[in-house]
């Protein structure tokens, strides 16, 4: 029952919610700017207007650029099967690991940049050059992360981490899961092209890294690149909100269903939370000089080896 | 007098090269020469006298005298003295020297002229077509008087060339002319090695509309309406110009109060401009709060110059002979607190975008335009100002009531995009202080000397410090109360040179940013 719940329940939750986080970002922004801004539900009328218009592809393009787009979202999706938004349900048998998740979403992201190539526009290939420069500055500080999770709990599944987090209590208390939580936000800032690292918000093509290589897409395919960076988006919120910050204990030794219910509840309030305190930071940080990035990158990785050295060398 | 010993000097220097020597209005020194004698003068004039070289041009003057009039004009900064040679072309041998090579600000405006009148620049080092951009016929000349400015000639078929810089690893990135986001047309063409910018042209006169023409023939009241509109925001430094080149040539000397009211004005504009480029720049680096911030500061001074003129972008409030109407009367004690609001939304923003390090590192070492890059350039304004040269019209020259009023020309050497901003900031609050201080001096009485004739052929050059620098406008009045030549010459004109250069070094990403920072117009260069 559990293991047939969870596929549906995953895909539901984290399609219908990762649009809202963008839109919960976007609203404060605009608050603090004394702006009214869009509806928080704006993505969502933009997904709806974008599905109904036609796409134009560029004469020059390759089957990549429309390929691309389904190889985009579904490696994200998929990824997404492997984070859990719950520990209440438990996941299909054939469980994959978080290796596999971040590969596949490297996978994405290979074809993302090699998309915004092959259109041979001015732009495209500079924010695929950019994209591969931080990804590869940032990965190093997002396996290590992971791994050491992974041995403190014992496993490379993100499920059993997060049980054994469950278990833990709240772990962002300790000094270990604090660090690790500090190097992964800044991999969630820079993944998520946000500010300091990206600007979602700017109209300049010459700054832009993300958004240059979706600069050639419209209509559906664009619907499916955004949806897929929200989607990545939240991901990484969920493991933030999950392995750091378990709930789950909290709504133990209730009915089957009142359970599911409630840690969703808690999850959603996790999510939102993340993503205002996101939002402060953009509020309050400026966008890096492009060359500073490496720095950024060099303190989530030292974040992440402190606890590895906190946890292993003096902790014990 | 500073005047008569410049004058001395001149005459002592070039006796026997130079003819008609005679000061006009109190501060133009005007002399002809010979062609041949033009780069040594220029030279000795620049090189050794100290003056810049602030506006070249030139006049079809066939009509009058049989020949091309070339006019080139220096201004003395430190004395308030503009010197301007003139030399004669002659149809038929249509060359004169390029005086390139020793004043390099001379490179720009060298190649309009070839363009414009088929005068050719010999020696010049750069001959690529300036204006057109290969697709204008050859041997078209559209600022010579036997062209009809009515005429639209085919287009040619050619491409533009721009300079290529060779090596592994070095490409090109075009970009433009049309650009995300409503901003003017502009192609600018990197040669970058990974990202950062070797070099950077900027393909300009996309909107090349022939107001200098338009002007010619036309009431000197038609021309006031063009000057308004040279450049949208900053429809009053350049129609200022325009009067008060005309009100020179006419002999009127304008009301006491409407030349306090045309500081006010003036610098109500300065204050629009300068917010606006504040808020472009904090765009650029996403620092949404403070853009913000700047953009409705900015609002705020168009709110009030909507309702003390009902034109936001103040048009039609000048006039040749002082201001349209009294437009400030009744408006002292609302213009008094708007400022002060001002004031103190300005210092609390700045304080905070100050304690921002994170702001800071972002602006500073980024764009750096060094001093003398700059003096080569003649980069004029916030531009100037930021990498060294301490000079502004209002204090060197100064014009309507400046003279009697007090203010500081910010000091600042680094030339990087913080001290731009910084200019533009501490320039607002100089505005601030000048709208203050002249609404208190502000005499009553009447506020416009109607001008309705100009004696003819008579020219005389207006000049103003608009919010982007040294803005110089020269008329020639022509029979029947007509304008004979209008040469304007705005400082986008002097700065994007400027930009160029102060854009090599830094990575792509940095361009917008470092662009922002110098805010020039498009269409007040490609007139």
């Amino acid at each position: 029952m559990q293991n047939v719940l969870y596929i549906p329940v995953q895909l539901a939750v984290m399609l219908l919610l990762a649009p809202l986080v963008n839109g919960i970002i976007k609203k404060i922004k605009a608050v603090s700017q004394k702006r009214k801004g869009p509806p928080v539900l704006q993505l969502y009328y933009d997904f709806y207007k974008l599905m109904k218009k036609g796409t134009v592809v560029s004469e020059t393009s390759s089957w990549i650029f429309r390929a691309a787009p389904y190889i985009y979202f579904t490696a994200i999706l998929t990824a997404a099967l492997f984070v859990p938004v719950t520990t209440v349900l438990a996941p299909f048998s054939v469980t994959g690991d978080m290796i596999l998740a971040v590969y596949l979403l490297a996978l994405a992201r290979f074809f993302m940049a090699l998309a915004g190539l092959d259109t041979g526009s001015t732009f495209g290939g500079m924010g695929s050059s950019r994209e591969m420069m931080i990804s590869a500055l940032l990965e190093p500080s997002l396996l290590v992360s992971l791994f050491i999770v992974g041995l403190i709990a014992g496993s490379t599944s993100l499920y059993e981490i997060m049980k054994f987090s469950v278990l833990s209590g709240i772990t962002i208390l300790q000094p270990v899961y604090f660090l690790i939580f500090l190097a992964l936000w800044i991999v969630l800032i820079a993944e998520t092209a946000r500010i300091p690292v990206d600007d979602p918000s700017t109209h300049l093509e010459l700054t832009m890294v993300h958004e240059a290589m979706l600069l050639e897409y419209s209509g559906r395919q664009l619907v499916l690149m955004e949806l897929g960076a929200a989607l990545k988006q939240l991901i990484f919120i969920t493991l933030l909100a999950n392995v750091f910050i378990p709930t789950d204990i909290f709504v133990q030794g209730r009915g089957f269903l009142v359970t599911v219910i409630l840690s969703l509840g808690f999850y959603f309030v996790k999510v939102v939370g993340i993503a205002c305190v996101t939002a402060v930071i953009e509020i309050n940080t400026v966008k890096l000089r492009l060359f500073s990035v490496p720095n950024l990158a060099a303190l989530s990785f030292a974040f992440a080896f402190l606890g590895f050295v906190q946890y292993f060398v003096i902790g014990r | 007098m500073s005047l008569q010993n410049i004058k001395r000097q001149l005459q002592d220097e070039f006796s026997g090269y130079i003819s008609e020597l005679s000061v006009m209005y109190g501060q133009e020194i005007r002399f002809s020469t010979d062609a041949d004698k033009l780069p040594e003068i220029c030279g000795c004039l620049y090189h050794q006298m100290g003056m810049p070289l602030v506006d070249l041009f030139a006049a079809d003057e066939r009509s009058r005298g049989g020949k091309f009039a070339l006019y080139y004009v220096f201004a003395h900064r430190t004395k308030g003295v503009f010197v301007l040679v003139k030399t004669l072309v002659d149809e038929k041998k249509p060359v004169f020297p390029s005086i390139t090579g020793t004043i390099h600000a001379a490179h720009l405006y060298e190649r309009e002229i070839r363009d414009l009148f088929g005068l050719q620049p010999e020696g010049h080092p750069d001959l690529r077509p300036l204006v057109f951009h290969g697709n204008w016929p050859q041997g078209v000349y559209p600022l010579r008087k036997d062209y009809d400015g009515s005429l639209r000639p085919p287009m040619e078929n050619m491409e533009q060339e721009f300079l290529h810089i060779h090596g592994t690893g070095v490409y090109e990135i075009p970009v433009g002319p049309v650009h995300a986001g409503i901003i003017e047309p502009g192609h600018f063409r990197f040669s970058v090695a990974g990202e950062p910018v070797i070099n950077l042209e900027a393909q300009l006169y996309f909107v090349h509309k022939g107001i200098e023409k338009m002007c010619e023939g036309a009431g000197i009241e038609k021309c006031f309406y063009i000057s308004e509109r040279i450049s949208g925001d900053e429809t009053f430094a350049n129609s200022l110009a325009y009067c008060q080149a005309v009100e020179k040539i006419a002999g009127v000397e304008v009301p006491e109060r409407a030349q306090y009211s045309r500081v006010v004005f003036a610098e109500l504009e300065r204050l629009i401009s300068h917010l606006g480029d504040l808020n472009a720049v904090c765009t650029d680096v996403a620092y949404g709060f403070a853009a913000s911030q700047f953009g409705m500061m900015r609002i705020w001074a168009y709110q009030m110059t909507d309702q003390i003129c009902s034109s936001r972008f103040l048009r039609s409030v000048n006039s040749i002979g002082g201001v349209r109407r009294d437009f400030l009367a009744g408006w002292e004690k609302k213009l008094q607190e708007f400022l002060l609001r001002l004031y103190k939304e300005l210092t609390d923003t700045i304080q905070i975008i100050k304690s921002n390090s994170l702001f800071i590192d972002r602006v500073e070492h980024t764009g750096v335009l060094d001093l003398q890059t700059a003096i080569d350039l003649n980069a004029v304004g916030p531009a100037g100002r930021a990498a060294g040269i301490h000079r502004d019209m209002r204090k060197d020259f100064p014009y309507a009531a400046y003279g009697k009023l007090d203010f500081t020309v910010p000091d600042h050497n680094n030339g990087d995009v913080n001290c731009r901003i910084n200019v533009k900031l501490e320039e607002c609050f100089e505005a601030i202080k000048l709208i203050r201080q002249a609404l208190e001096a502000m005499p009553q009485g009447g506020v416009h000397i109607p001008v309705d004739k100009a004696p003819p052929y008579r020219s005389a050059l207006g000049y103003t410090e608009a919010p982007r620098g040294e803005n110089i406008h020269w008329v020639m009045s022509g029979e029947d109360n007509t304008v004979f030549r209008y040469k304007i010459r705005t400082p986008s004109f002097c700065n994007w040179p400027a930009l160029c250069h102060a854009v090599k070094g830094n990575v792509v990403p940095d361009f917008p940013l470092i662009n922002k920072s110098f805010n020039l117009s498009y269409a007040g260069n490609d007139l």
